[in-house]
């Protein structure tokens, strides 16, 4: 498992070839790439995104959801790459890859690590538009979205 | 005791700022006096969506202050 916090923009495709490159025979990789957006959610023009992050903790959160990937999911290499800083719209804010034997896994593992990376990794996203600053905060389909891989308990 | 403030509450009030924690404080009684002394930031500091943190751990509402030296405030998270 590789996972990365960078303050820099980094090029996708490039970190897509380097995990491909490192496979060892599996035949199935997924991945997914999210890009800071031009509009906000209520359609003014951004100018910039700033991602805050914690010194410690939030790499931390990103291994420890790297690692519950693993765990969860019969993925045999997975690499997490999660920008802080600012970012200008159009650059891109996070890489997951995951690779697995069959696709079935590495499509869940690459899901499953958005979805806890949006409401469990340790950022503060704000976006900065034409008609101020505004902290985005996790919606309820964000929670939704998460709450899909809890546990049920014995009934 | 330093108290640390991360996204819209670090907007509001700055870094982070030094109070005196009397021993036995609880995270609860200190999220009301911070929302005292700073009305601006009041509704963020009692919402219960930001959540403190002590030693790099996540603590409840009910935490007591020791001879501990700084407090984390985290509002709600939103990466990806």
């Amino acid at each position: 498992m590789e996972v990365r916090l960078v303050g820099q923009p980094f090029v996708a495709d490039r970190e897509l070839a380097e995990f491909t490159s490192g496979l060892d025979g599996e035949g199935a990789v997924v991945s997914f790439v999210g890009i800071a957006r031009s509009l906000s959610a209520t359609g003014e023009t951004v100018e910039r995104m700033v991602l805050e992050s914690h010194p410690r903790l939030t790499l931390r959160s990103m291994e420890q959801i790297g690692q519950a990937a693993i765990d969860r999911f019969a993925v045999s290499a997975l690499r997490i790459v999660h920008r802080f800083g600012t970012l200008l719209p159009g650059e891109p804010i996070v890489f997951v890859a995951a690779a697995s034997d069959h696709r079935r896994a590495a499509f869940e593992a690459a899901d499953y690590v958005m979805d806890r990376l949006k409401t469990d990794a340790l950022f503060w996203k704000r976006e900065d538009t034409d008609s101020g600053r505004r902290w985005i905060e996790p919606r309820d389909d964000d929670h939704v979205a998460r709450d899909r891989w809890s546990e049920k308990c014995p009934e | 005791m330093k108290i640390i403030f991360f996204g819209k509450l670090r907007d509001a009030l700055g870094d982070q700022s030094d109070l005196a924690v009397a021993e036995g404080e609880t995270v609860a009684q200190l999220r009301r006096r911070l929302a005292e002394l700073h009305p601006v930031a009041s509704r963020d500091l009692l919402n219960p969506g930001v959540r403190a943190c002590v030693d790099d751990m996540i603590v409840g509402e009910d935490f007591i202050f020791g001879d501990h030296d700084r407090v984390e405030f985290f509002p709600p998270l939103s990466g990806g």
